[in-house]
């Protein structure tokens, strides 16, 4: 056997050429030490990234249309709420018809971004399991290469809104609704907090589905009663009082009513919608984060 | 064979005075700079819901009823504690659930010690199973990408070794760029061994790996595992097929329901492991192991 610097066989022993020290010692109140996981998951991060690529590649590699429906099937559910809404109504007015359409068409839009960050990313972890099992590396990268793939998903909606919206305002052209406006500019902050806002409760829903396995399928029927509950089929102004707790009770209720005051009323969104993001991040981060990680050890036991 | 509860050092070589410090959750740990891994007192243990079905329904049913949640400790590993220097070839012999591949799984990092604590010196690759990160609908080139990228290494660096690791796994003309699930478990086989073995590591963890491919494949996986040997990196190898630890390693250790139970030459251990395996019983100077 060898000694030191050399081994039997005559070979030199291979050190490494700088010394790489890694430390596993029992977690500290359940959770790995923070600053190094968040170094390695910035260090992975390519990891997630490619994931969320081939992720997409495997499922439309014999389908390209397929890929279209992403976009169809949110714009065809928007056309069938649209018709509901104006049924409901008593009918569509000439002048609010095309706000209200290009209301639930972005509400849906930004909600089904959300959907798909929460419902993709509470799989990720029951669906990653053979990674779990046999690499190491920060879990929450499986459930961040699933918001990765949704962010994908989501982004040609947007110029398919601009092209519904240009379109409809050809047929009336009374309607309005802004189309290059200076507030568009607060759009990707309110982008970044819908994705980051639905991350944190995908983590914990991920957690979720390692210990009882119906929750994804729970999340299904969830989410089609929070986009009810949502300012996406009605507007965020129709709640009065008390009510309007309702609207910041709701994770996405502030994101999506400055989603609407933004894009339909062409004005910035309120100070009160600016906390209710804020809160809402930063809450869905804290409590996501420490759930998912505090768990992290469990999974290769659970998978 | 070596029977022993204190910290094992595996091999014959003169312990280095160099200390090499690392940050641990209580201060700095050292460690001699000829280790590759120490292992010290470690312990892992974890609860499983005994229960078929984990569900929401179930568990609310349950709760409704008053009844509790059938929870189940187990003890994986107990007490091991060991030191493995740089270059050194090690097989791991034990019967199923010895805990073998908890104790990999533990120096690679994917689960954390309850107790105790594993300092690694050196870059890890693992190959616990064949094909991880492997999506069936990709082609080999692409999982290959992927498989690297799972492993740790970056794109420009998989990507560089692509042409070098189809070659490895000898795949027919064309087949690089086909999906995945188009090839014979044999192939499949040899491109997720060839991904594992492409890297460079300092230490590489093998469990049951080498049974990819064919006869013919059998014999270039065990010529590219020798070497990495001849590389002088630390290999540690789980296997049931006691042929390969005698001829691959220079140490051996057998473990029994989570406990170290012996080290030495790996043909001692392997014939002391086949004696039990005969008789069913431990020996007599390891039964208050």
């Amino acid at each position: 056997m060898s000694a030191a610097g050399s081994d039997q066989k005559g070979a030199s022993v291979k050190r490494p050429s700088t010394p790489l020290i890694q430390v596993f010692e029992p977690h500290k109140a359940q959770t790995p030490p923070l600053i190094p996981y968040i170094k390695e998951f910035w260090e992975r991060r390519a990891f997630a990234l490619e994931l969320a690529r081939f992720a997409d590649k495997a499922e439309y590699l014999e389908s390209k249309l397929g890929k279209a429906w992403l976009v169809l099937n949110p714009l065809f559910l928007s056309l069938v709420y649209f018709l509901l809404v104006t049924v409901l109504r008593g009918g569509a007015n000439k002048n609010t018809g095309l706000s209200t359409l290009a209301h639930i068409l972005i509400g849906i839009f930004m909600f089904y971004f959300a959907q798909n960050i929460i419902s993709d990313g509470a799989q990720s972890i029951t669906a990653g399991g053979r990674l779990i099992l046999n690499q190491a590396f920060p879990r929450a990268l499986l459930p961040f290469s699933s918001s990765v793939r949704a962010f994908g998903q989501f982004w040609p909606t947007i110029p398919t809104y601009f092209a519904v919206v240009l379109i409809g305002k050809a047929f009336y052209p009374k309607t309005v609704i802004p189309l290059a406006d200076w507030n568009y500019l607060w759009a990707p902050l309110i982008i970044a907090a819908l994705a980051i806002t639905a991350f944190g409760l995908s983590l914990i829903f991920a957690v979720m589905n390692v210990y009882f396995r119906d929750t994804s399928k729970l999340l299904t029927y969830t989410t089609r009663i929070w986009l009810y509950g949502s300012p996406v089929l009605w507007k965020p102004e129709m709640l009065h009082g008390w009510h309007r707790l309702f609207l910041y009770i709701n994770p996405l209720g502030p994101t999506l009513a400055a989603t609407y005051h933004v894009w339909i009323d062409g004005v910035r969104p309120s100070n009160a919608e600016f906390i209710g993001m804020g809160v809402w991040v930063l809450m869905a981060m804290a409590i996501g984060t420490y759930f998912f990680t505090s768990r992290e050890r469990d999974f290769a036991v659970r998978i | 064979m070596t029977i022993g509860k204190d910290v094992i050092r595996l091999g014959n070589s003169t312990p280095s005075t160099t200390l090499l410090q690392a940050k641990g959750y209580n201060g700095n740990i050292s460690i001699p700079d000829d280790l590759a891994i120490r292992i010290e007192d470690l312990s892992i243990t974890y609860k499983i819901n005994v229960d078929t079905k984990k569900t929401l329904k179930n568990a609310v049913m349950r709760a409704s009823k008053g009844e509790k949640v059938r929870m189940r400790t187990v003890e994986a590993v107990k007490k091991v504690s060991l030191d493995i220097p740089h270059g050194s070839v090690v097989g791991i012999v034990g019967a199923n659930g010895a805990g073998k591949s908890t104790l990999m799984r533990s120096i690679a990092g994917i689960m954390p010690p309850t107790t105790g604590r594993i300092i690694v010196n050196g870059k890890i690759s693992t190959l616990l199973a064949l094909g991880v990160g492997f999506n069936p609908a990709l082609s080999g080139r692409d999982n290959i990408i992927l498989g690297g990228l799972a492993a740790g290494l970056s794109r420009d660096e998989i990507e560089s070794k692509t042409d070098e690791i189809a070659a490895f796994a000898d795949l027919p003309d064309g087949f690089i760029d086909m999906p995945v699930r188009t090839y014979s478990s044999g192939m499949y086989g040899r491109v997720a061994f060839a991904v594992s073995v492409s890297m460079t590591p300092d230490i590489l963890l093998l469990d049951e790996a080498l049974s990819a491919g064919d006869a013919a494949f059998k014999e270039k996986s065990f010529l590219r595992m020798r070497e990495l040997v001849e590389e002088a990196r630390t290999i540690v190898i789980v296997s049931h097929a006691l042929a390969t630890i005698s001829d691959l390693c220079d140490t051996a250790i057998w473990m029994h329901k989570g406990k170290l139970l012996a080290h030495g030459e790996p043909g001692a251990i392997v014939e002391e492991y086949l004696k039990f395996l005969d008789v069913g019983t431990l020996p007599s100077n390891l039964e208050d192991m």
